[in-house]
């Protein structure tokens, strides 16, 4: 069933409405605008139901970080939910490793989250009556293994994210940070192969945020894990995204990298996130290059594709004409002039 | 302020709800004393139109009660057994044994002050030579709590799981609130006849909501994060809920715990009314009728130690609780144990104790002294209050003034006089803005004069149609006409007008006293400090407790027992005023300090209406505790619906019984929703 092309979760045409009767009335309301997505909606919107996610279309691959980013109520806490089927989704398809999960058993679902899903929650969500080691084993507890055998593991986990010491503590003696390690060694405890995070780091103080995100930045490259990421900070999105997905009113605005979005904004909206965002920090070399190699100047100050643009624009700073540009393995792939990184600094200064 | 829109118009448009509704009010009110002479069917509801509704309600409960008796007889045999075994492992373990073990209790849940709370409550109790009476009480809570515990455990979890039946759980247990306690027993009576098993079952039933409600509660209350993670943790639903969601609810449902116990005590003790059994309220009940009040006080004195130390060391399992160390239980568990193993032959029958007779002898004659030192005011107190406040407030002043008492004679004219001056006072308020609140004057003034038993009941039924309207729109009017209809019809209408009376008026005092030292209490810190015990004491004593001081002084009648119902109803009004005033957010206050306002604008401005819906809810309280304690108050004289419910437990009349306790809810449920109506006004108004 699974095989190399197979993305890890690939939703289609989902939808989640609220209000009763949704089911019926989405059906009702896609027949009746012909499945126009946004007439849909508008029309369920006016009738009282609330669209939460309309229409969602994407596919997260294996080892991928697709982050959904967007702004309170944008629906981005509902999609997930929908992903985890914590929430049933209305309408469409959910599929994970292939395999559709809407409409799916309560069995199978419980099968699912005890072998491949994992899920850290904003507010951590953690057991008050469970010391750090029994809320961590707790996953594995469900599926009945041992005490001995799932308190080892506990432990293995809990050192993966730094807590050795802490395991008989309770989580209300734990700071802020310290609690959410707890709740990712517990999404982590069965090692799943798909790992929703919804805003893990949004209650958290900026310096401990910090800290938290080059940790988890440390864990993704050893365990390669397929996840979905919500947040709402476009600094957050941009630091850990291979993609982002942008939500605004339960509807996907844009999908693409972060270069792309801090680049090539779809919209005043997406633009409107991207201002704030030191841009030469985000977009790459390979962004501004122009393909063809000839027409450089004498300098080669040594760009790359993959260097950002403030690194490249330092690079050059006194030249006036076009440089070459490089891959990874150092072979010259195109050009870019001087001027084209300063401009793409600028595109919205106004 | 509304005060811009009541400005009166000859658009009736443009009058505000409220003014229409008083307007109305006032109007039917005024039709019904005009025509009174012509149409008394208009004032009073002719007998001839009621409903045998008491006789029907009688004859179907007895057919339906002989039908399920047999499988209830069954119950109870089974359930005797449970009791025997506890009354004879209570009444055989010797005492010494007892309080070592109540007081490790008390150090395991509490650490030393809990188990001082235990020893020293328990020696009072072996000292006071009521210890075979306790002991015969404890067995019935002991064995009517884990019933209650595990029926109201059930009953929450199913209402949590099941999402259809909970709002149905919810109006259930909102009726067994409103409910009087009195009124359970008569067809439990009928069921499992007299003794102690009934009181049993009775305080099992009236135990049990509270833990329904604290575990819904808390179950509802559990973050929902921690739920969702409970889900993707693959735990199944059973898993779910006994793992994660049930351990998460503990503090809530220590809560439930607490109130059960209490609950269940504070009915075992009601039972004895019916039980005619050696246990302690059947000795404050005894001791009361035979007028040894020193004797009765002692035994309530029990009740109370018992009621407190069940109540602290229970409440103590809702708190964050610390660890004590476990040698001390076992310390004085195995001191007890050698005590009682040396000193056996020496140690004294419980029974044969008489070390405080000497002090219920020097309350008795201390008592006797008291009243006849301050015989003269203490009867002036209580007769001035019958004559001029609560005499006209029942029969209206036209009846109510008597040469023999008032010194003149009331004359048609003074009530011309009487209405002239309210229209001027209602004229006079309209003209400065204050329709609504002229109308409401008028209003007042009407019902003095007529008194609340004699309401025209048009009137009533138009004036709680009105407030039902301003509080909660036509359908609370249509619940409010449509329940008070079917008191109308069944004839239990001017024993239900004689309850609103005293409740009204127990319920108005309490809401102007309480109100003020909640007020005092959230302004000046130390008057909080005297009375926060006192709260606390007030509401941790079972009813009937509240019974026998107002006795001792003032004999039985219906002053007693305004009284009574007025300690036992005031503790919420004072409590709810003082918390809602001292909650008010620090930003508010810090705005309103550096605008310059004084403390008393403050207050007048900023913390009284945030206070509000607060307050309301405590208004709220205070009925219903006045509701309940109506009942249990028909012991030393109120008239109305609630002796009514204590005659018909005499009589073992089911029917009646039944009628007018549901009367009784029906009152209860009617103000309840009322006064949550305005207080929800109130909340969304203030963006709550």
């Amino acid at each position: 069933m699974t095989d190399a092309t197979t993305p890890a979760i690939a939703c289609q045409n989902l939808w989640q409405v609220f209000g009763p009767g949704a089911d019926k009335a989405l059906t009702d309301a896609l027949s009746r605008s012909g499945n126009d997505a946004d007439t849909a909606a508008a029309d369920l919107r006016e009738s009282g139901f609330i669209p939460a996610v309309q229409d969602a279309n994407f596919e997260v691959k294996e080892g991928e970080l697709f982050v959904i980013m967007g702004l309170s109520g944008s629906g981005k806490s509902t999609l997930i939910r929908c992903i985890s089927q914590l929430l049933p989704g209305t309408g469409g398809e959910i599929r994970v490793d292939g395999e559709n999960v809407i409409g799916a058993s309560k069995k199978a679902l419980t099968e699912l989250r005890r072998k491949k899903l994992g899920m850290v929650f904003q507010h951590f969500g953690l057991f008050p009556h469970m010391t750090v080691a029994e809320n961590v084993a707790y996953p594995l507890r469900v599926q009945g293994v041992g005490r001995k055998e799932r308190l080892a593991r506990a432990q293995e986990v809990i050192s993966l994210v730094g807590l050795e010491g802490r395991e008989d503590s309770f989580p209300r003696q734990l700071s802020g940070g310290q609690r959410q390690r707890v709740g990712i060694a517990r999404s982590l405890a069965v090692n799943p192969d798909i790992w929703f995070l919804d805003e893990p780091f949004s209650a958290l103080d900026p310096l401990i945020r910090r800290q938290l995100q080059d940790e988890f930045l440390r864990i993704q490259a050893t365990l390669k894990k397929s996840i979905v990421f919500i947040t709402h900070d476009i600094q957050e999105a941009l630091k850990l995204a291979d993609r982002i997905a942008i939500m605004r009113d339960g509807k996907i605005v844009q999908i693409g990298t972060p270069t792309d979005i801090v680049l090539r904004p779809v919209d005043d909206y997406v633009r409107e996130f991207s201002k704030d965002v030191a841009k030469g920090q985000h977009a790459k070399v390979a962004s501004v290059m122009r393909g063809d190699e000839s027409e450089c100047g004498p300098d080669d100050p040594g760009l790359t594709t993959a260097m950002t643009l403030d690194a490249a624009l330092a690079h050059c700073m006194e030249l006036y004409e076009p440089v070459p540009v490089r891959d990874e393995a150092g072979n010259i792939v195109g050009n870019v002039h001087p001027s084209d990184l300063a401009a793409a600094l600028q595109v919205d200064e106004t | 302020m509304t005060a811009v829109t009541d400005i009166p118009s000859q658009h009736a448009a443009r009058l505000t709800a409220g003014a229409k509704a008083a307007l109305i009010t006032v109007i039917v009110g005024a039709v019904c004393l005009a025509l009174e002479s012509v149409a008394p069917w208009l004032v009073k509801w002719p007998a001839a139109w009621e409903l045998p509704a008491t006789q029907w309600v009688g004859a179907f409960l007895d057919w339906f009660l002989n039908g399920i008796k047999p499988a209830m007889r069954l119950f109870s045999d089974l359930m005797t057994y449970p009791m025997d075994a506890a009354n004879y492992v209570l009444g055989n373990t010797p005492w010494p044994i007892l309080i070592g073990l109540v007081t490790a209790l008390g150090w395991y849940l509490g650490g030393l002050p809990m188990a001082l709370l235990g020893f020293i409550g328990l020696s009072f109790v072996l000292a006071s030579g009521y210890w075979a009476e306790s002991m015969n009480t404890l067995a019935l809570v002991a064995v009517s709590v884990p019933v209650a515990l595990f029926v109201g455990g059930a009953i929450g979890i199913l209402a949590n799981e099941v999402p259809r039946v909970k709002s149905f759980v919810q109006a259930v247990l909102d009726v067994m609130q409103t409910v009087p306690t009195f009124a359970y027993l008569t067809p439990l009576l009928l069921l499992f006849g007299f003794g102690p098993v009934v009181g049993l079952i009775a305080s099992a039933i009236y135990a049990a909501p509270p833990m329904a409600r604290n575990v819904m509660l808390g179950l509802e209350r559990v973050e929902p994060e921690i739920k969702e993670a409970a889900i993707m943790s693959g735990g199944t639903r059973f898993q779910q809920l006994f793992q994660v969601e049930i351990p998460a609810a503990a503090t809530q449902i220590m809560v439930g715990v607490n109130q059960c116990l209490m609950a269940a005590l504070s009915m075992v003790i009601i039972a004895a009314v019916i039980g005619g059994f050696n246990d302690i309220g059947w000795e404050v009940l005894l001791t009361m009728r035979k007028a040894q009040f020193g004797e009765s006080l002692m035994a309530g004195l029990v009740i109370v130690v018992f009621a407190v130390v069940i109540d602290r060391m229970s409440g103590t399992l809702a708190t964050e609780r610390k660890r004590y160390d476990q040698r001390v239980v076992w310390a004085v568990l195995g001191f007890t144990v050698l005590f009682t193993a040396a000193f056996w032959a020496w140690l004294p029958n419980p029974s044969e104790l008489t070390l405080l007779d000497p002090m219920a002898e020097a309350v008795d004659s201390g008592l006797t002294a008291f009243t006849q030192a301050n015989g003269p005011w203490l009867d002036a107190l209580k007769n001035n209050s019958l004559f001029y406040v609560l005499l006209p407030l029942r029969i209206g002043l036209d009846q109510a003034v008597l040469p023999f008492t008032w010194g003149f004679q009331w004359t048609p004219v003074m009530s011309y006089g009487l209405f002239a001056v309210g229209a001027v006072i209602a004229l006079l308020m309209a003209w400065c803005g204050h329709l609504t609140g002229g109308l409401v004057v008028l209003i007042l003034i009407g019902m003095l004069e007529t008194g609340i038993a004699n309401l025209p009941w048009p009137f009533v039924l138009t004036g709680a149609a009105a407030l039902g309207w301003v509080a909660g729109g036509w359908r609370l009017a249509a619940l409010s006409v449509g329940l008070l209809c079917t008191i109308l019809v069944s004839g239990l209408w001017e024993r239900a007008l004689l309850s609103l009376y005293l409740s009204g008026a127990a319920v108005f005092s309490c809401a102007v006293v309480g109100g003020l030292i909640g007020l005092a209490s959230a302004v000046w810190e130390p008057v909080w400090k005297v009375v926060r015990p006192i709260c606390d004491m007030l509401q941790t004593i079972p009813l009937f407790v509240f019974l026998i001081p107002v006795l001792m002084v003032f004999q039985i009648g219906e002053f007693s027992a305004f009284l009574a119902i007025c300690a036992y109803a005031i503790v919420p009004m004072i409590r709810y005023t003082r918390h809602g005033l001292v909650n008010t957010p620090d930003e508010m206050m810090e705005a309103a300090i550096s605008s310059g306002a004084t403390e008393w604008q403050i207050m007048r401005d900023v913390r009284a209406p945030y206070a509000a819906p607060t307050i309301l809810l405590g208004l709220n309280q205070t009925i219903l505790y006045a509701f309940a304690m109506l009942v249990i108050a028909a012991l030393i004289g109120t008239t109305g619906l609630g002796q009514s419910i204590y005659l018909a437990l005499g009589q073992a009349d089911v029917g009646l019984g039944i009628s007018a306790g549901a009367a009784m809810a029906i009152l209860a449920l009617i103000a309840d929703r009322m006064v949550q109506g305005f207080a929800e006004e109130r909340r969304k108004a203030l963006g709550l």
